[in-house]
């Protein structure tokens, strides 16, 4: 028997031939002694070692090998990846006391342009150019004062050194 | 939420609280399975150390994939697959550093094996199940890496050709020739041991 012979005789044995060949074996083993014996011997090895593996058993403490694998886990597990700021809000940041400065100065100019200048009201407009997100309009003859504060004009309101003050018409 | 029964819990519901962290529900999926982990690496391995280093290394690396565990086999086989792939990754390392011998040659291109008169003694008779358990141990003991994994591999884990020879990265032919060999060895073996106890 070759050994080409003995491999498709396995092969048989373990079930890892296509039909057509495993029929051409069985009908061979039918008639071939040495073959007999051979898948024999192959059958029972591989019946001594089904349901037969060794038991084992880990020779240490649940607690003490849990101990290892949790300082390992603990040393590898990646820390928490900071929170990106996305562009949007980036932008928001930005536009947000920009715009609210564009509308009370579209304001201001159209009530300016409202009474054409033929009753001269006193205006105030404070800018603080230390951060154009705090913006006040006052007009003292409507009697109305706005004040535009974002953060973090806010926060840096106090510190703020230049102001500017544009006179009132 | 209700606060899991470790102890009595699934394996899979133990997995999705693991996945989400837990590693009380970890430390209960190691303690369930970590003498079969264990096992197959020593299977592999014979040595009790690197038994104990590389089943511990797959609990880690199990923990690290989690979220990679779909429940398309069960927990168990698949953190066994780990276990196997560490084993048989660390085996290639000691193999490139150790010589190659006559033997372990021998071994490769067929070696005496093939040639042995066929043992027509069935080891499963006469023999009670604990003596034969420790006979297959000694035995298995004794065969080369590559024929004791290909072994384990197909008996122990019940693996086709072709998954193993994608396990150990070579082709079905030679799992094919190594499964034989290895098969017609711990044959030889076992009859020997059992003459000697007769």
């Amino acid at each position: 028997m070759n050994e080409e012979q003995q491999l498709k005789l396995q092969a048989f044995l373990d079930g890892e031939l296509p039909e057509k060949d495993a029929r051409e074996v069985a009908s061979w083993l039918a008639r071939d002694s040495d073959a007999t014996q051979l898948h024999a011997e192959l059958r029972n090895t591989r019946q001594a070692l089904k349901g037969f593996e060794p038991q084992l058993k880990v020779p240490e403490s649940r607690e003490f090998y849990w101990s290892k694998i949790k300082r390992e886990i603990e040393r590898s597990t990646p820390a928490p990846v900071p929170e990106r700021v996305s562009l949007f809000t980036s932008l928001r940041r930005f536009l947000l006391p920009l715009g609210a400065v564009a509308v009370l100065t579209l304001a201001g100019i159209v009530t300016l342009h409202q009474f054409g200048g033929s009753v001269v009201h006193p205006v105030q407009v404070n800018a603080i150019l230390a951060d154009a997100g705090a913006f006040t309009y006052r007009d003292e003859a409507q009697g109305v004062t706005v004040v535009w504060l974002s953060y973090p004009a806010e926060k840096k309101l106090a510190d703020s050194p230049s102001r500017a003050t544009l006179p009132a018409k | 939420m209700a606060e899991l029964a470790y102890s009595s819990a699934e394996d899979a519901a133990l997995v999705r609280a693991a996945q989400k962290g837990d590693t009380d529900a970890f430390e209960e999926l190691v303690a369930r399975h970590r003498d079969k982990i264990y096992a197959r690496a020593f299977s592999m391995m014979r040595n009790e150390e690197e038994a104990i280093d590389l089943s511990q290394e797959a609990w880690v690396k199990g923990w690290q994939r989690l979220a990679q565990f779909q429940g398309d086999s069960s927990f168990a086989t698949w953190i066994t697959r780990i276990v196997i792939n560490l084993c048989l990754d660390e085996l290639r390392k000691q193999k490139r550093r150790r010589t190659e011998s006559i033997e372990g040659m021998d071994e490769e291109s067929g070696g005496v094996e093939r040639q042995m008169p066929v043992v027509m003694t069935n080891p499963t008779e006469r023999l009670e199940r604990g003596e034969l358990r420790q006979r297959i141990e000694r035995a298995l003991s004794q065969l080369s890496h590559e024929h004791r994994t290909v072994l384990v591999l197909h008996e122990f884990e019940e693996m086709e050709y072709k998954e193993i020879a994608k396990a150990m990265e070579c082709s079905i032919g030679t799992v094919m020739s190594r499964l034989f060999y290895a098969r017609r060895k711990l044959a030889s073996l076992l009859a020997d041991l059992k003459n000697e106890n007769s």
